[in-house]
Order: C-alpha cells, then sequence, then structure tokens
C-alpha cells in the first residue's frame, strides 16, 4: 500500500527558535512586582509554620505521641504529593508517550519539596518511639532488629529520595540551564553557568544524559515504593497493635501517585494560565492527565476495599476494632471526606468526557483529591499516633478523637507556604516547560494530510 | 526498528485466512489428539461422579487441592485478553495488533475452563448449580450472596460474556472478508454472523470507539474477577496464610503474568504452526518480553510483601505454615521450582535482548512461567490446608491423584482444541489490525536517519 | 420518488476521493453518499461526512438498569429467606456492593454492544451495492440517486477513474 501521505499541513506550532525564546525567556522566570509578593506572603505562611512548630514544642514535648499526629500526616501528605508527582515524568516515558513532554518539567519541580519533605521528616526521627519500649518489643517489619533501625531506615529512604529527586530534575534541566547559560541574564546565568559547564549538546552528551535520566527514574521509583513501604509501615501500621494489613504500604504508595498526579494537574493549569505556556500546553495534556487521574481514582477504592473488605468479613473484633479506629470510630469524618474526595467525586465527575476535556474541570478535581488526600492522611496517622498503649497484643481501646490544635493549624499553612514557596523558586531558574523536551517533540511529530484528513505522524524512536 | 513489510490487502487476506479458508495437514492430527484427550477426559469426570471424590487425593483437612488451584490457574491465564486487548488498544501500543484476537480467544476459552473446575470438584455437581442459578431451589434456599462463593460465578459469568461479546464486536469486519471470499453455506453463515457489515466510515468509526469504550468497560471487570476469586482465600481467617489483605492485587499481577505468557507461548505456536512470520515477529516477543520483566518484578514484588506481613505477628500457627511451605519437603522443593520458574530463570534471560528477539527462547521461557505459576497457586491452597488445625488426626499430606492429572489434562486439551476449532472457522490473527498497520504505520526521515512512526487522527 | 443505489469501484484510494470530491462539487446531501473500504482508513481521508453517534448513552442506561436489577435481587432473594451465616447482617451492604457491582457492568457491556450495532446500522442485510473486491483492498463510493439520474452520477463515478460501476 503505496504511502498517502502528502506533504505537512499547516503547522501552526512555535518554531525552534521561538520555543527557545518563550521557554528561556519565559514571564514566569521573570521577578515581577507579583512574583515577589507571592514570595512574601508564602514566605511569611512557612515563618508561621515554623513558629507554630516552635510552639508546639514549648507546650507539648517531644513526648507526648498524640500531638504530633497531625505533624506526621503533613509529612506524609508532602510524601504523598510532591513525592509522587515525579512518577509522571517516569511512567508515561515507558509507553512512549507523546503527550507528557510539555508536563514533564512541571512534574519533576515538584522534587525541589522534597527539601521541606527532607526537613520535616529530621523531628519525626526523634518522635517516633524505639522498637523496645520498657523490654517489650512491638511488632514491625523489622522484626529483631535494633530499636532504632526504623528511624534510620526511614531517614536514609526519605533523604535517598529527595536526593535522587533533585538530581533527576537536574539531570533533565542541563540542555535548557545551557540554553540560558548562552542566551540569559543576571543571576539566572550566573547559576545556569554552575550547574551546566560542560553542556554543549555533543552526541556523547545527549546519550549520557538519557542514560543518567533512565537510571535516576528506576531508581526514583524504587525508592519511592521503598519510602512508603517503609513510612507506613513504621510511622502508621507498628503503632496499631494487632494491625496486620499487608495492602497498607501498597495503598499508602498508590494513593501518592493519585495524589502527585492531582498536584502536576494543578501547577499544569496554573503556568497554562499564568505561566504564559499556553502554546505549550493544552487541551491534549489535560485530557491525558484526566484519565490518569480517573484511573487512579478508581484504584484507590480498590486498593482501599481489598484491605476493607478482609477485616470485615472475619467479624473478629481485632478486625473489627481496625475498622473502627480508621474508618467509623473517631476519625469517621476524615473518611467520609476521603470516600468523597478521593474517589466519589472524582469518578462521577471524570468520568464525563466534556469534564476531562477541559482545562477547568480536571483541575478542580486535582483541588478535590489533594483535600482528599489531606483528610485521607490525617484519619491514617493522628488514630495511630494517639493510641496510649503502642506495645500491646491487640488494641482494646480506640482512643478519642484528636482535633489539631493552633499550632497544628499554623503548621498546615506553613507546610503549604513552604511548599509553594520552593516550587515558585525553582521555576526563577529552571524552565517549567522543558525547552529539549518540546523541541524533540517538534521534531518527531508533525502535521500532515492523508489525502483529505488531516492527521499526526507521530515518530517512535527505540 | 520495524521489522513489519508492506503488504496489500489480498496478501495479508491469502496469508491470514490460510487456516479458515485451508485446512492444513497437521490441523486435523492436531484436533483429534485434543479430541481424544478431552473425550478421556470427560470418562474421567463421569468415572469420578459415578466413585465419588474418594479417587481424587482429596482427604481431611485437604479439601481444596488440583482442581481449585486448577480453577484459579486458568482465571489467571483468563487475563491474558484484557491485558493485551484493552490496556494496549487503550496505550495506541501498535504492537498488540496480531495478538489481540487469539488473546480475547483463549480469555473466553480459559473462561468457560475454569468455570468447569467448581463443578468437577464439587463431586456432586446438581447439588452446586443453585450457586449460579439465581432460582428457588427445592430446598427453598437462595445463594448466599455474603459468600464469596457466590461472587466467583458473578464476576467470572460478567468477565465471560464480556469477553465474549467484545470478540464477536471485533471481529464483525473479518466475517464480512470472510462473506465476500466464500460461497455455499459457508457464505450464508458468515454473511448471518457479519450482520451485513458494508465498511462505510460510520462502522469504522463505531469500530474505534467500540474498541476504546469496551476496554474501558472491561478493565475495572478484569481487575474485579481475579480479585474476588482471591477473596476466596483471603476472607478466611481460620487458615494460615490465606488472612491477608494483599491478596487481590497479588492475584491480579499474578494473573497479568502468567497470562501474558500464556499469550507468548500462544504467539509462537501460531507462528510456526500458520507461517505467520509477517505477521508475528521477533519485535512483538521483544516488547510482550519487557512488559513481562516489569509485570514479573511486581509480582516478585508482592510475593515478598505477602510472606513478611504473614510472618509480621510472629504468631505460631502462621510461623509453623510457613516453615513447613518453605522449608519442608516435599513443599521445600516445589518452593524452590515456583520461584526458579516463575520469576528467576524466566526475567534473567528476557534482560538479553537476544533472549527477547529468539521466538524459540521465549516459548519456552513461557512455559516456565506457567508451570512456575500453578506451583504458586497450589503452594498457596495446599499447605495451609493441611496445617489447617494442629492436631489432625490424618496423616500425610495430599497428593494429586491420576484422575486429578487426567482433569488437569483434559483442561489443557479443551482449551487448545477450542482454540484450534475456532482457527477453522475465524482468522486468529484480525485482518483489519493488520491492514490498519499498513496506513497507520509509516516512517520518518529526520536528518540522515529513518524513525518508524505511527499515524495519529487529529481530535 | 424510489432511489437506485450506485457503487463506483476505485483501484486507487486517491480516486476514491477524487469521485467523493466530484459528488461534493456537484451539491449532493452528504447523507446520499458514501465510501466503502476493507481497511479502515484515518477520518477524513476521503472527504467523507464524519458520523456523529450516542453510543455513550447505552453503557449508562445499561448500567442504571443493571444496578437496579442487581439491587433487587440481592436484597430481595436475602429478605426472601433471611438467615444469618457468618454472624454478618441480612442485607451486608460490602457482599451487596460486590455482586451490585458486576451485574451493572455486565449490563453496561450488554447494552454497549447493542448500541454498537444500532449505530453501526446493524443488522443490515439490505445493504444496497456492495462488491467483494472491497475487502481485498479496492474502495467503493457508492451514491444514493433517484431514479432517472442514474447515468450522471455514473459518468461523475468513471470520470473520477472508476473501473467498475454497478447499480442495485
Amino acid at each position: 500500500m503505496a504511502s498517502r501521505i502528502t506533504a505537512a499541513a499547516h503547522d501552526d506550532r512555535p518554531t525552534f527558535q521561538e520555543a527557545a525564546v518563550d521557554i528561556v525567556n519565559a514571564p514566569s522566570t521573570a521577578l515581577s512586582s507579583t512574583t515577589a509578593r507571592w514570595f512574601l506572603i508564602l514566605g511569611a505562611m512557612f515563618v508561621l509554620g515554623v513558629v507554630g512548630f516552635v510552639l508546639k514544642i514549648v507546650d507539648a514535648g517531644m513526648d507526648d505521641r498524640a500531638s504530633w499526629g497531625y505533624y506526621v500526616a503533613m509529612v506524609s501528605f508532602l510524601l504523598s504529593t510532591a513525592a509522587g508527582a515525579p512518577m509522571l515524568s517516569i511512567a508515561p516515558v515507558l509507553a512512549k508517550a507523546n503527550w507528557i513532554r510539555p508536563v514533564m518539567r512541571i512534574s519533576q519541580l515538584f522534587s525541589a519539596i522534597g527539601v521541606l519533605t527532607a526537613i520535616m521528616s529530621i523531628p519525626l526521627i526523634f518522635l517516633l518511639p524505639p522498637l523496645v519500649e520498657d523490654e517489650v518489643r512491638r511488632r514491625s517489619i523489622w522484626f529483631g532488629s535494633p530499636a532504632y533501625f526504623p528511624h534510620m531506615w526511614d531517614t536514609i529512604a526519605i533523604f535517598g529520595l529527595v536526593f535522587i529527586g533533585l538530581a533527576l530534575l537536574w539531570s533533565s534541566s542541563l540542555p535548557d540551564l545551557a540554553a540560558i547559560r548562552e542566551n540569559g541574564g543576571g543571576r539566572r546565568q550566573k547559576w545556569a553557568r554552575r550547574l551546566a559547564p560542560g553542556f554543549i549538546g555533543t552526541w556523547g552528551q545527549w546519550k549520557a544524559l538519557k542514560m543518567r535520566m533512565g537510571v535516576l527514574s528506576a531508581f526514583y521509583f524504587l525508592f519511592l515504593v521503598f519510602t512508603h513501604v517503609l513510612f507506613a509501615s513504621d510511622y502508621i501500621h507498628a503503632l496499631v497493635p494487632g494491625y496486620k494489613d499487608a495492602i497498607f504500604p501498597m495503598y499508602h504508595a498508590l494513593t501518592s501517585l493519585q495524589a502527585g498526579v492531582a498536584s502536576v494537574i494543578l501547577a499544569t493549569y496554573f503556568f497554562w494560565k499564568y505561566g504564559g505556556f499556553d502554546r505549550y500546553i493544552g487541551i491534549n495534556q489535560m485530557w491525558n492527565l484526566a484519565k490518569l487521574q480517573f484511573a487512579l481514582s478508581l484504584l484507590w477504592f480498590y486498593f482501599f476495599f481489598s484491605a476493607w473488605i478482609v477485616f470485615w468479613y472475619s467479624r473478629t473484633p481485632q478486625n473489627e476494632k481496625v475498622i473502627e479506629l480508621f474508618d467509623h470510630g473517631p476519625y469517621m469524618w476524615a473518611f467520609l471526606g476521603t470516600l468523597f474526595f478521593s474517589f466519589i467525586i472524582p469518578m462521577w465527575t471524570l468520568m464525563w468526557n466534556f469534564i476531562r476535556v477541559s482545562m477547568r474541570g480536571p483541575t478542580i478535581l486535582a483541588v478535590v483529591i489533594i483535600f482528599g488526600t489531606l483528610l485521607d492522611r490525617v484519619r491514617l496517622t493522628v488514630g495511630p499516633w494517639s493510641i496510649e498503649d503502642i506495645n500491646e497484643k491487640f488494641l482494646t481501646e480506640i482512643p478519642e478523637t484528636v482535633w489539631p490544635d493552633l499550632w497544628d493549624i499554623f503548621m498546615f499553612i506553613g507546610m503549604f507556604g513552604g511548599a509553594a514557596f520552593l516550587f515558585l523558586l525553582v521555576t526563577r531558574l529552571v524552565p517549567a516547560v522543558s525547552l529539549w523536551e518540546i523541541q524533540q517533540s517538534r521534531l518527531i511529530s508533525k502535521p500532515a494530510m492523508y489525502m483529505r484528513g488531516e492527521v499526526e505522524i507521530v515518530g517512535k524512536p527505540d | 526498528m520495524r521489522q513489519g513489510r508492506q503488504l496489500d490487502e489480498i496478501r495479508i487476506n491469502k496469508e491470514l485466512l490460510n487456516g479458515a479458508l485451508e485446512t492444513p495437514a497437521w490441523w486435523k492430527w492436531a484436533v483429534l489428539i485434543l479430541f481424544t484427550i478431552v473425550i478421556s477426559g470427560f470418562v474421567v469426570f463421569g468415572i469420578q461422579t459415578n466413585k465419588g471424590l474418594g479417587v481424587t487425593g482429596l482427604s481431611r483437612p485437604v479439601f481444596w487441592g488440583a482442581y481449585i488451584t486448577t480453577f484459579v490457574f486458568w482465571v489467571g491465564i483468563s487475563h491474558a485478553g484484557i491485558m493485551i486487548s484493552a490496556i494496549l488498544r487503550l496505550t495506541q501500543a501498535e504492537w498488540r495488533r496480531p495478538v489481540t484476537r487469539a488473546a480475547e480467544l483463549l480469555t473466553v476459552f480459559s473462561l468457560l475452563t475454569a468455570l468447569s473446575f467448581p463443578v468437577i470438584h464439587a463431586g456432586r455437581p446438581w447439588r452446586i448449580i443453585y450457586w449460579i442459578f439465581p432460582y428457588d431451589f427445592a430446598r427453598g434456599l437462595w445463594p448466599n450472596v455474603r459468600s464469596p462463593l457466590v461472587w466467583d460465578p458473578a464476576a467470572i459469568g460478567t468477565y465471560l460474556t464480556g469477553s465474549t461479546l467484545f470478540l464477536y464486536v471485533a471481529l464483525l469486519p473479518d466475517l464480512g472478508v470472510l462473506r465476500d471470499r466464500t460461497t455455499g453455506w459457508k457464505h450464508a453463515m458468515y454473511g448471518a454472523l457479519s450482520l451485513g457489515w458494508r465498511g462505510n466510515p460510520r462502522q469504522w468509526r463505531l469500530q474505534t470507539v467500540a474498541g476504546v469504550l469496551l476496554s474501558a468497560l472491561m478493565l475495572p471487570i478484569f481487575v474485579s474477577v481475579h480479585s474476588i476469586v482471591s477473596w476466596d482465600f483471603a476472607v478466611t481467617p481460620g487458615v494460615e496464610g490465606w488472612n491477608s489483605t494483599i491478596f487481590a492485587p497479588y492475584f491480579v499481577i499474578g494473573a497479568v503474568h502468567s497470562g501474558v505468557s500464556a499469550v507468548v507461548t500462544m504467539m509462537a505456536l501460531m507462528r510456526w504452526l500458520w507461517k505467520w512470520d509477517n505477521f508475528i515477529r521477533p519485535e512483538h516477543f521483544d516488547a510482550l518480553a519487557r512488559l513481562l520483566i516489569v509485570v514479573a518484578v511486581a509480582w516478585f514484588g508482592f510475593t515478598i510483601v505477602e510472606i513478611l506481613f504473614s510472618l509480621y505477628t510472629l504468631e505460631g500457627p502462621e510461623l509453623a505454615f510457613r516453615d513447613m511451605q518453605i522449608f519442608q519437603w516435599p513443599w521445600a522443593g516445589l518452593f524452590v521450582v515456583f520461584l526458579l520458574t516463575g520469576f528467576f530463570i524466566p526475567v534473567t534471560m528476557w534482560l538479553f535482548k537476544g533472549v527477547r528477539n529468539s521466538i524459540a527462547l521465549m516459548f519456552w521461557t513461557s512455559i516456565l512461567v506457567n508451570i512456575g505459576m500453578w506451583l504458586e497457586r497450589f503452594l498457596i491452597v495446599v499447605p495451609a490446608l493441611a496445617r489447617k488445625q494442629p492436631f489432625v488426626y490424618t496423616w500425610g499430606s495430599y497428593q494429586p491423584s491420576i484422575v486429578e492429572f487426567a482433569m488437569m489434562a483434559w483442561s489443557f486439551a479443551f482449551v487448545s482444541m477450542n482454540m484450534l476449532l475456532f482457527a477453522r472457522f475465524f482468522p486468529l490473527i484480525p485482518l483489519f489490525e493488520s491492514k490498519e498497520a499498513m496506513i497507520f504505520t509509516t516512517e520518518m526521515k529526520i536528518g540522515r536517519t529513518t524513525i518508524p512512526a505511527v499515524l495519529r487522527e487529529q481530535e | 420518488m424510489a432511489k437506485t443505489s450506485i457503487l463506483g469501484l476505485y483501484e486507487d484510494p486517491e480516486d476514491g476521493a477524487k469521485a467523493m470530491d466530484a459528488l461534493h462539487a456537484v451539491g449532493m446531501d452528504p447523507n446520499d453518499f458514501d465510501v466503502l473500504t476493507g481497511t479502515p482508513y484515518p477520518e477524513g481521508a476521503f472527504g467523507e461526512h464524519v458520523p456523529q453517534h450516542r453510543l455513550f448513552r447505552f453503557p449508562v442506561f445499561g448500567a442504571m438498569v443493571g444496578f437496579t436489577l442487581a439491587i433487587l435481587f440481592t436484597a430481595g432473594t436475602q429478605l426472601a429467606w433471611p438467615i444469618v451465616t457468618g454472624g454478618k447482617p441480612i442485607l451486608a451492604i460490602p457482599a451487596m456492593l460486590i455482586i451490585t457491582y458486576e451485574l451493572t457492568m455486565l449490563s453496561a457491556v450488554i447494552m454497549t454492544v447493542i448500541g454498537i450495532l444500532f449505530e453501526s446500522r446493524l443488522p443490515n442485510f439490505a445493504p444496497g451495492a456492495y462488491d467483494t473486491r472491497i475487502t481485498e483492498g479496492y474502495v467503493g463510493v457508492v451514491v444514493s440517486v433517484d431514479e432517472g439520474r442514474e447515468s450522471e452520477f455514473e459518468e461523475i463515478l468513471n470520470t473520477a477513474g472508476a473501473m467498475e460501476t454497478k447499480r442495485a
């Protein structure tokens, strides 16, 4: 069958030169008065969070486990949103998806928030009780290991994840930093010279870049799973006497993917609307992200139900206590919120094509899902952290509801402010849309006419 | 690198219809042998029904044995269809094209086979039919909706019906081709089945939409089926090694592992038997092997987590069960074989490009995987029951009898025979998918290099 | 007025596209002519009228029907002969949810398939002019014309390069 592809159809995509100018000099990278104002607001929020943290220590000390449940929930939330987001630059690439290219850098930028996650995880080392207390060892995945193994390994996992995420961000930004080094100005150019001193785009450098990104991506995925398994097991699972739930670490990891995608959708909308990237980010990206979001929301329910049905069916007193602690007991409000915001609302809205194929629809749902994830982390952590005797064999008493106090609210505000601050800060230097991915996308795809119909030819290099 | 050749429609029709319009010489002998095994299986079933379940190895406390293992095994194999057909269709993977119909067909026949096993296992099958048909049986009891054994037929029945309908809808264009290429009673048969298919843009558009929509509907069913089968075990608190929350995704990922491996086996056979070298190429095996590596590693991860959390509580009965399952003969031997055949040997081999592109090696490694996956289910079902109560007055462990082996052989023969019978009347490789590939795949020149490319319709 | 179906058969798809262009040019109603192919081409490749469909209503309707029937069945049967098993309530929502989910999906799939056939206008055992060579790579352009105008349209189809025309 002879090819019926005739010469190029009308191509209104930005040219190589236009893309270089747009992305290197994007308005979002300039420090306008609006941006400066936002930095001040977010900085102030973060400072408020630090104040809340200090006053929490003064007020409750580090020994009252129940007071720190919400703090642990914050770290869990950051691990679930910011740490899950970079997976979007990894998984679709394996499927050779072209649509992800404009969004890849946005997802990698979330690695910068890892710095906050790492800093916030340090107090957890002091908050988590050792495995052995009063010569009683509580059950954990560490079995007979030394008492401070969880503290050590969880910290290594979190810091390792953050490091790999930053390395991935730096690797992927190298060509763009080289472009800024040559064509930028001011402080950006100085930083670009430091971070991308020798990259000039030789064949060997591109090959090394791709290999490095492949290896870092694989490591990031492994570390993400590793971190979630450890965090969920040590900071939640092991604190509930008699709780045995093999799927719980996977649930924690999966929901982090759901929240990560939601975070990327939110950031994508922000850059499309206000970042000047509307020629690069569009309906195609949002539509595909929304499909992924829909699938992950369904998977939320699947992982939740897979555990829940086993506990419900057995009707043993221990399993009924676990269901009460997490679902219909003191944190029923959080559970219902999670059920609605992480599953019911996304499922009933994202199933409609007209919502998926829009810029605002998936964005609103992303906010809903992020809120649902926050409630989920609250229900999963605050309850276990308020259990009196964590070294019992079985859970006998369900603790009362612990409500956030003023310092917790300050810390929540500080967490959001600090995360947004770091995200905005890194975009001052690194373009939010990857110039080289856009240019490669332009190279391997082009509009064409097939007889009377418009098509797109998409190259599939090995 | 693209290995495909540009062929015209006449050539595609001729090559892919060589099984449906002509009878290959080997076909009759193969069907005869398989039919003999199938009939023998029915005879053995008759003997079992007459003599009772004592002819099997089942006895206190192991009341679930090779039959239930094989039931779960065939449900697992059935997951090939939707994995290949639906997921790869939704991700627009071009390399799915030659495989989709055979995978969907494998799903249908393996589900039918799977459904037979609870009936075979029951011993007195007329007593359990009421689980399946929801009518007020003579005893005045309705099926117990709270039992996972009632969830099973609902799920498997839904999956079977959906897969069959999906298969038929996707077959419509090819039925049109067969109608146009035949005369006499065959022309009338294909004409009736094709429902008057003409190939106008409306019908082609609906085919595309149907593929996507049915894939999207079948995917949640696909996940739910093996999860529900896993809950037969997982919701049971009284059996060590069974009461685990991870069983649902663990079984599903294991099903994908065994199902996709079965598809690899089937593709190799299709290429060799019908000489479809132009359509089933080493690049397809390479792509499937890469997918299998990811799936196998995920499955292995779930295996580790499942064992880790079963030991988590450090309770005596659970530790004793795992000790028996992993370190005591004969289970230890089976455990080692399961790990080697299910994961270590195949995955290690698949890491090498030479192996991934060798059809013979892919064929043998895929068979190894399914040996391992049958053993995995056996090791979940039987040792746990053997230790169900610490004090059992029956000493000695379970061993499948010749009757059970005969029924297992029957199941493999039944599936294979039905696939061959289907292939005699309908093409195993979708003609329209192959023709569509010729149109929608092209090449693109970038500088001095040429890369494979695909056409995407503008949305 | 009675209509006649005329088919023009083309070896080269480009000629089929030219025939479609010519039919557009003479002002034919897009619903009165169509292109038949043995393989799916990219949408709009022949300049054809892109068909609209309402397939998505079928699975929604099917799901609603399936859900309702499933709830009635699971609740009705358990209430008809209430026996407590495993300490669970007679109307055990999680268990009912599983069967309800399966029957909802089954009904959605069945209605989807019915919808596919309906929207494809199948079964249609009187399809008009057709040629079996279409499934061998030839392109057919079929046009439905008023009686008496057959020659005029056969001329249009032949001018575009038809190797054969036939009427039904």
